[in-house]
Formats: C-alpha cells, sequence, structure tokens
C-alpha cells in the first residue's frame, strides 16, 4: 500500500518527511485549517507526488496553485461536482495532467450510489472520516463498510490513521474490505501540532506497517525479548517499579505532548540536530568517505543527555521527585545531574572509586550541578558495581525514586526505552547525509559499545536496511586474550547481570567477571541486550580496539580534524586502521564524546 | 510430602537462619548446618554466594566476596553437602542469584540438589512469571520447591498469582529494602503483615529482612509462621566465630 502524509506546512519538516519516501506529500490550500500552506515547497525527489488539497475552491485558482506549485495530484474536499472533476482533468489550462483524487466523508453509513456519477472523472476516490472540519479530525470510521464497496476504482484509506491502528490495518489488509484500497493517508496523529510532522514516530509506524521480517528480528518483541536476549529478571523489590514503567513508556512516549517537549529541549537545551559532519582529512588519510556524527557538540559533551532528557521527563510523567543514576565515564552522571538541575529535582549519582579517580573534572561537574556523588566501594570499583549499588537504591526507594540507567541495558523496558531515545541519532543522520550525499542510506554506521547506547541510536534507524552493514566497537583493553579486557562479544557468555539476558563476561562458575578498559565508558563486562542478538545474528560485524590503538586514533582525529575526541569513541575511530575500506563507501561514525573529560588520560599516555 | 511442607505443618513458629556457603572459611559449611540444627532452627537456607548479589546489602555482600575468595563454588558446595542427609533432617533451602544456576544448567542443578536432598531453592532474580513458563515444570520434577518473594508493594493480585504457583511458604520481604538495611519493623509492617494475613493465601508466609533479635522474631512471627535471620547471623559469625552459634539461636528463640 502507497502512503500519503498530508498537512504539510514547514519547510524543515518537509525535508525530513520527504526523506522517509511517502508517495504522497498533502499541501492543504483551505485558508479555514491550521495547516493552511501559505509558504514554498522544497524541491523534493520525483518520487513524491504533490498534492493539493482544495475545499470547494474557485477552479481557476486551482489551477494556478497546480501550475505554481508543480502539482501532481489534487484531492477535492468539498462538495465538488462531477464536472468540476472532469474540468481538472480535460483543461488545457494545466501544464501537466494531475491526478484527481476526489474525497467522500464516511460517517455512520455510506451510500455508496453517489459515486456512480464520479466513476468516469477522477482517478481515485478517498474515504474520511466526517467531521467538524474536512480532515484531520482524529478518529477512524468503521472501515468495514468498505465490505460494500461496490466500485473498482482504488481508492485512499484516511481519517484518524495513527501509530494504534497498526494492527487494525493489518487485519484490514487481510479482509475483502481492502481488496481496492490503494493508499492510505495519515495526518493529525502523527503530528506535534498542526502541521508540524513526528518523524521518529512516523518511520516507526511505517517499519512497522511493513511488516518487515527483518524488521522484527531486531527490534525487542512484547515480552522484553531480542531474539534470545533480554527479558527483566529482576527481585520481586524492583517488579513494582520496572512494572510501572514497562505499562507507560510508550504510551508516553507516544503523547504528543511529550514528544514535543521532548524535541523542544534537544533543540534548544541539548543544540540539537548536531552535525552530521564530513571529515576531508581524515577521509583522504584512509581512502574512503568518513562521516562523524558530532554527539560530541551535545551540551555537556556526549550523546548521553539524549536519554535522560527523554528519561527525567518520563520521571516527571511517572510523579517522580528523586533521581538516581549509575556512571562510568561520568558523562552519564553528569547528563543525569544536568537535567535534574534543569528540573529541580533530587539527584544521586553511583560512580566506582576507581573511575571517580580517573575522571576527576566530571565528578566536579556533577557537584556543581548539585548531584550526590557516592562511591561504589565493591567489586571492581567501576561501572558494573556502580550500577549494583544504583539498583540496590532503588531496591530500598521504591516508591518517589526513578533510575535513570545511562545505558542500553538493565531489565526491559530500559533497553528499549533508551535505544529510543538516542535514536533520534539516526533519524538526523537519514536526512542529514540525504542532505549531503542525495541518500538517506551509508554503506556502514559504526559507533563505540559500552552498554551500547550511542551504538543503539546510530543503528536503530538502519537495522532493518539490509545493505546498510553495521560495525560494534568494543573495547579489547591490553588485548582480548590478556586477561585485561572488556571486550563481551568475544569473552562473553549467555547469562544475567543487571536485569537482563545477555552476553557477559563471567567464570565458569557463572561469576561476573572484572573487566579492563582504558576507557571507563567501555569498562562493562555485559553489553545491551540487542547487540548480544545483533551479535549472534551476524547483523553487527563486531571489532576489538586495544587501549593504545584508541589513543592513537584519539591523537590522530585531534591533529587531522581538530576535534579530541572522548576515549570511548576513539576506540570507534582506530577501526580505520584496521579494516580497509572502499574509497566510495561512506562511513558513519558516531562521535559519541568529547575529550575534556579524558584530558589528563591522555596527557599521561601522551607524556604531553 | 517435601521437608519443606511437613515443617510447615508443625504447630510452632518457626525459625530460619541464612548463612553464606564458605564463609568464614571455605570449609564451615557442614559445621554450621549442623549447629544451627542442633541449636533447634527449624530450616536453613544455604547461601551459595553469587559477584554481584543485587538485593543483599554490605553484610551479605561482604561475606559473599569472600565466600568466592575463600574458592567456594557451585560444584565445591555440592560436594560438600555430599553427605549432609546422613545427618541433617531439618529442611534445607539453597538461596543464590541465577545467573550461577544458569551456568550449571539449570536441570542439572535441580538433579543435583534432589540427589543431595536439598528440599527448595529461592533464587530472587527469577521472577515468578519467568519461573511459571520455563522452569516449574523442571522443578516440579526434581521435587523442589521454589520460593518467591512479596514485597509490601506487591499488588494483592499479583500476591495471589505468587500463591498460586507455590507449594511452600512465601517469603515475606518486611519492608522494601535489601538485605541488613534496616531492622525491627513500624506500624508500617504491622499494617502489612495483617494485610497479609487477611489475604488468606494457601501458602504460610514467612518473614524475612529486618529480623536480628528475640523482640523482632516475636513481632514477626504474630501474623506470620515464621521468620527468617540473614544479616544478623552473618555479623554474629564475622564477629564471634562459628563456635558460639548456639547462643546466637538461643538468644532469638529464649
Ligand atoms: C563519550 C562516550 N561514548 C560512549 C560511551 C559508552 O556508552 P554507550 O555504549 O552506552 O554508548 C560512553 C559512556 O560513558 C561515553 O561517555
Amino acid at each position: 500500500m502507497k502512503l500519503k502524509v498530508c498537512g504539510m506546512k514547514y519547510q524543515d519538516n518537509i525535508e525530513q518527511v520527504a526523506a522517509i519516501q511517502p508517495d504522497y506529500l498533502g499541501f492543504i490550500f483551505y485558508e479555514k485549517t491550521p495547516r493552511h500552506f501559505n509558504t514554498k515547497i522544497p524541491k523534493l525527489s520525483s518520487d513524491i507526488k504533490k498534492t493539493g488539497v482544495f475545499v470547494n475552491e474557485d477552479l481557476n485558482k486551482v489551477i494556478q496553485k497546480i501550475n505554481e506549485f508543480d502539482l501532481q495530484a489534487v484531492q477535492l474536499h468539498g462538495e465538488e461536482a462531477p464536472f468540476y472533476c472532469n474540468m481538472l482533468r480535460t483543461t488545457t489550462l494545466l501544464k501537466k495532467p494531475v491526478e484527481v483524487i476526489k474525497v467522500f466523508s464516511v460517517m455512520d453509513g455510506f451510500n455508496f450510489k453517489i459515486l456512480d456519477e464520479y466513476e468516469a472523472v477522477c482517478d481515485y476516490y478517498l474515504f474520511d472520516t466526517k467531521g467538524k472540519l474536512p480532515g484531520g479530525n482524529g478518529y477512524t470510521f468503521d472501515w468495514s463498510l468498505l465490505n460494500d464497496y461496490p466500485s473498482t476504482k482504488l481508492f485512499f484509506l484516511s481519517g484518524g490513521i495513527g501509530i494504534d491502528e497498526v494492527e487494525d490495518i493489518r487485519k484490514f489488509k487481510e479482509s475483502d474490505a481492502s481488496k481496492y484500497c490503494y493508499a492510505l493517508d495519515v495526518n493529525s496523529k502523527f503530528e506535534l501540532e498542526p502541521g508540524l510532522k513526528n518523524i521518529g514516530v512516523l518511520r516507526e509506524f511505517i517499519n512497522k506497517l511493513s511488516n518487515n521480517k527483518k524488521m522484527q528480528e531486531y527490534n525487542v518483541d512484547e515480552r522484553g525479548y531480542y531474539g534470545n536476549f533480554g527479558g527483566a529478571f529482576i527481585p520481586e523489590m524492583l517488579y513494582p517499579n520496572v512494572e510501572e514503567l514497562r505499562q507507560n513508556y510508550l504510551k508516553i512516549m507516544g503523547d504528543p505532548d511529550f514528544k514535543k517537549e521532548f524535541d523542544q529541549l534537544l533543540k534548544d537545551y541539548v543544540g540539537r540536530p548536531s552535525p552530521l559532519y564530513f571529515a576531508k582529512r581524515l577521509s583522504e588519510n584512509y581512502n574512503t568517505k568518513i562521516y562523524l556524527k558530532r554527539e560530541d557538540l551535545n551540551h555537556t559533551g556526549a550523546h548521553k543527555i539524549n536519554n535522560t532528557i527523554g528519561q527525567i521527563l518520563m520521571a516527571k510523567r511517572l510523579g517522580k521527585n528523586r533521581i538516581i543514576a549509575e556512571t562510568g565515564a561520568g558523562q552519564h552522571g553528569v547528563a543525569t545531574a544536568t537535567v535534574c538541575a534543569l528540573m529541580g529535582l533530587e539527584c544521586i549519582v553511583y560512580m566506582g572509586e576507581i573511575d571517580i579517580a580517573r575522571q576527576a573534572p566530571n565528578v566536579a561537574r556533577m557537584k556543581m550541578l548539585g548531584a550526590k556523588v557516592i562511591p561504589a566501594l565493591s567489586g571492581s570499583r567501576t561501572l558494573k558495581d556502580a550500577t549494583n549499588e544504583a539498583i540496590r537504591d532503588w531496591i530500598n526507594n521504591p516508591v518517589n525514586t526513578h533510575y535513570i540507567i545511562g545505558s542500553a541495558i538493565g531489565p526491559h523496558p530500559y533497553p528499549d526505552m533508551v535505544t529510543r531515545f538516542q535514536s533520534v541519532i539516526s533519524e538526523e543522520i537519514k536526512w542529514q547525509l540525504k542532505e549531503q550525499e542525495g541518500r538517506e542510506n551509508p554503506d556502514y554506521v559504526a559507533a563505540c559499545i559500552g552498554g551500547g547506547s550511542n551504538a543503539a541510536g546510530t543503528y536503530y534507524h538502519f537495522l532493518h536496511e539490509e545493505n546498510v552493514k553495521i560495525i560494534a566497537v568494543e573495547a579489547a583493553g591490553l588485548g582480548v586474550d590478556s586477561g585485561e579486557s572488556a571486550a563481551t562479544s568475544v569473552l562473553g557468555k549467555e547469562g544475567i547481570i543487571h536485569g537482563c539476558k545477555t552476553l557477559l563476561m563471567q567464570t565458569d562458575d557463572g561469576q561476573i567477571t572484572e573487566p579492563y578498559s582504558i576507557s571507563a565508558g567501555l569498562d562493562y563486562p555485559g553489553v545491551g541486550p540487542m547487540h548480544a542478538h545483533l551479535s549472534k545474528t551476524g547483523r553487527a560485524e563486531f571489532m576489538s580496539i586495544t587501549d593504545s590503538d584508541a589513543m592513537e586514533a584519539g591523537l590522530e582525529l585531534s591533529k587531522l580534524e581538530g576535534i579530541i575526541p572522548a576515549i570511548e569513541t576513539s576506540h570507534a575511530l582506530a577501526i580505520f586502521k584496521h579494516k580497509t575500506f572502499k574509497q566510495e563507501d561512506i562511513v558513519v561514525m558516531s562521535l559519541s564524546g568529547r575529550g575534556d573529560k579524558d584530558l589528563q588520560n591522555y596527557i599521561d599516555y601522551f607524556k604531553i | 510430602m517435601n521437608r519443606i511442607q511437613t515443617k510447615l505443618e508443625e504447630d510452632k513458629k518457626l525459625l530460619s537462619i541464612y548463612f553464606t556457603a564458605g564463609y568464614p572459611n571455605l570449609d564451615d559449611t557442614t559445621k554450621i548446618i549442623h549447629d544451627l540444627e542442633k541449636s533447634g532452627v527449624d530450616m536453613i537456607e544455604i547461601g551459595l554466594p553469587f559477584s554481584d548479589p543485587l538485593a543483599d546489602g554490605p553484610t551479605i555482600q561482604d561475606s559473599s566476596t569472600q565466600a568466592l575468595k575463600n574458592g567456594m563454588t557451585t560444584e565445591v558446595l555440592f560436594n560438600q553437602l555430599k553427605n549432609i542427609r546422613k545427618s541433617v533432617n531439618i529442611p534445607l533451602i539453597i538461596m543464590g542469584y541465577f545467573n550461577p544456576m544458569l551456568q550449571y544448567g539449570v536441570e542439572d542443578f535441580c538433579k543435583k540438589c534432589q540427589e543431595i536432598g536439598i528440599d527448595g531453592l529461592i533464587i530472587p532474580d527469577l521472577p515468578v512469571d519467568v519461573y511459571h513458563e520455563e522452569y516449574k515444570a523442571i522443578f516440579d520434577s526434581y521435587g523442589l520447591i521454589n520460593v518467591f518473594l512479596i514485597t509490601p508493594q506487591t499488588s494483592d493480585e499479583r500476591i495471589r498469582f505468587i500463591d498460586s504457583v507455590s507449594d511452600g511458604f512465601i517469603y515475606m520481604v518486611s519492608s522494601a529494602s535489601t538485605t541488613g538495611a534496616k531492622s525491627g519493623f513500624g506500624n508500617e509492617q504491622t499494617e502489612y503483615f495483617k494485610r497479609i494475613d487477611n489475604l488468606n493465601l494457601k501458602n504460610p508466609q514467612i518473614v524475612g529482612f529486618g529480623i536480628s533479635n528475640n523482640r523482632t522474631f516475636k513481632a514477626a512471627t504474630t501474623y506470620a509462621k515464621g521468620a527468617i535471620i540473614g544479616s544478623a547471623f552473618v555479623k554474629h559469625v564475622t564477629n564471634e566465630g562459628i563456635e558460639t552459634i548456639p547462643n546466637f539461636v538461643n538468644s532469638i528463640l529464649k
């Protein structure tokens, strides 16, 4: 089935929606709607039919608009008579012919007789829900009425279609009523405000609808699993909190008010969209095309804040007033402390004692932001142990506290929720690459993996694009076989850590082992369940990079591009030394964070 | 009938003690079990140590870390317990986190428990839903009772589900906390104990968390069938060694 997205209004938004490649884009030339279109249409791919929507408009005016905006279709939403439709099909005043779509509004019943006189004078029908205004009323009509559809003319189905209707649409598609259904027409259910479409939800709608097996293969299922990995292995003490979240997170994220607040903060506070930067000198050096997704330019210096903004809004919706978090490199701790300051909520960050020592600037930042930093003194005194302490805190404070997990780990729904908040990264990459290269899909997307949140966000909208290859970069520490490593996909076995079933480094006896990496953010013995699945299915290629290769790559980027990356990110950058790409390949890499916090480590390492 | 079920039918309030296997020394396991039984304890939870015990506070964490350092593993524990049923009659339960059991193989683990004469398991991070769907059949076939936790935040509906899946007792966590975090009970706990008592569940309840002396043992068993002491016992062993176990038990039951 084709897709028409109607009620477009804003230039940027039109371009973003066009990047999703709908078959029709609708512009409403009717002044009494808030979606009234009164600007210019940017240049669009010729595969997208620009459609003008009119309501009982003067014919000459319609013809003028068709010519002015180079419309390929008109949609007539009023009581336009058959001769009116016929005029549009036959007039010589048009530079090019247009498709004529005649709309009929359906309420409790519909007398199909009325179609008879339109059979010969239009190209398609469109059935919409009858409401106060022509279109955009936000609810569906009873599609089973179309069982009595007497014609063989193809039609558009419209009225109140949104992400919640995917199941109904699937059923409809299997029924006889859909035999002549040519396209779906969507509008108000995908809006942040009238005329402004929510790209993420639109994409999700399309993915879900495409019923693509691949899609289902890589996304979380209803039980919270990615293949064999995921789930929620939590003590009963955590059940009420995690269950509350599970039941509400999609609802809350799907709420237009939530999405609006989230997008607004990402834009005005975080500084999104983050640039997609063509790294010319780096590309020349490796004889391929490298784009860097500049998450380092976000407020607080890493991708982590995309997630904390989302989760703090989530916590507020759930009525929580106390926030806890774990942190490794301190980036997530800073990002959490930041949003807590922003919202005036109490913030407690758990951090391994070793990490407190190697990431001192971030500890100071958190304190300045008003957070309390509590050292985790058990185990290896790094990220794993900080996570244990945060979970214990949550057990002890089950009512007023929300736990902002900083990576795509933990019990379901955390991995999926964090992934969705981070998916803004790949959402932007798609339209940014389209702008710069004329295509949405690169040949490779690559990212470093600690728990896997920047990677999950970078991959998300490419998971189902078969010709986009995925590279995941883990920390090899002193070497995969050295006993001092954090390369989970190589060294890990299936097991349970922090509430989910995934790959983790452990002894034969099932005790979790202590990882090692120079980078605090990658120093984790597990990996998010999505990545465990990507590894097991071979969808992603996993590479492990040693401390020394990473440090060299960090220095190289600094010298070649004037960008000092976080040591986590340096691991991803080091793949170019180990893997040869073709000259024409486009590699998009997540530049997950900046190196300010690591300066002391760089100084010590290179004796600068 | 499983030993746990028989025990629960006795007309008395039950005292169950938790200890970490392999602590303070690797080979203390059987002596601790014998001494606890001789001192009049009704049931024992043998803690299989785990590197990352999420539901436990510092006392049990530290004892677990030490036990692992001492060389405790699943295999070592099973070996230590090999002949335990020649001399011990009270119910024995293994309490541990799910990952070590998963690595051992859930079925192999259950089989071994049956061979030794273990009566039940408490696995805090194996949720009742997962157990019910994936593992109950295995546990049942080896005659093992799995014990589930409830907390003051657990809804009545879920408690009824847990009750329906259980066939021993329900482990009633006295307050929302990790082990050893709080001691003593307030009004809130009394209300909660009453609420659960009024649900008239098919399984008796045994209260755990926050019990450390005779007073709290009495308070916990006013409404419930029994009480479990963990951290307080581990602390006793840490401070006094394992020679004075009867003193500890007497002080609870006096
Ligand atoms: C800059 C940066 N990149 C990557 C990571 C790794 O985390 P994740 O795998 O969740 O993206 C961190 C974690 O602290 C980080 O600070």
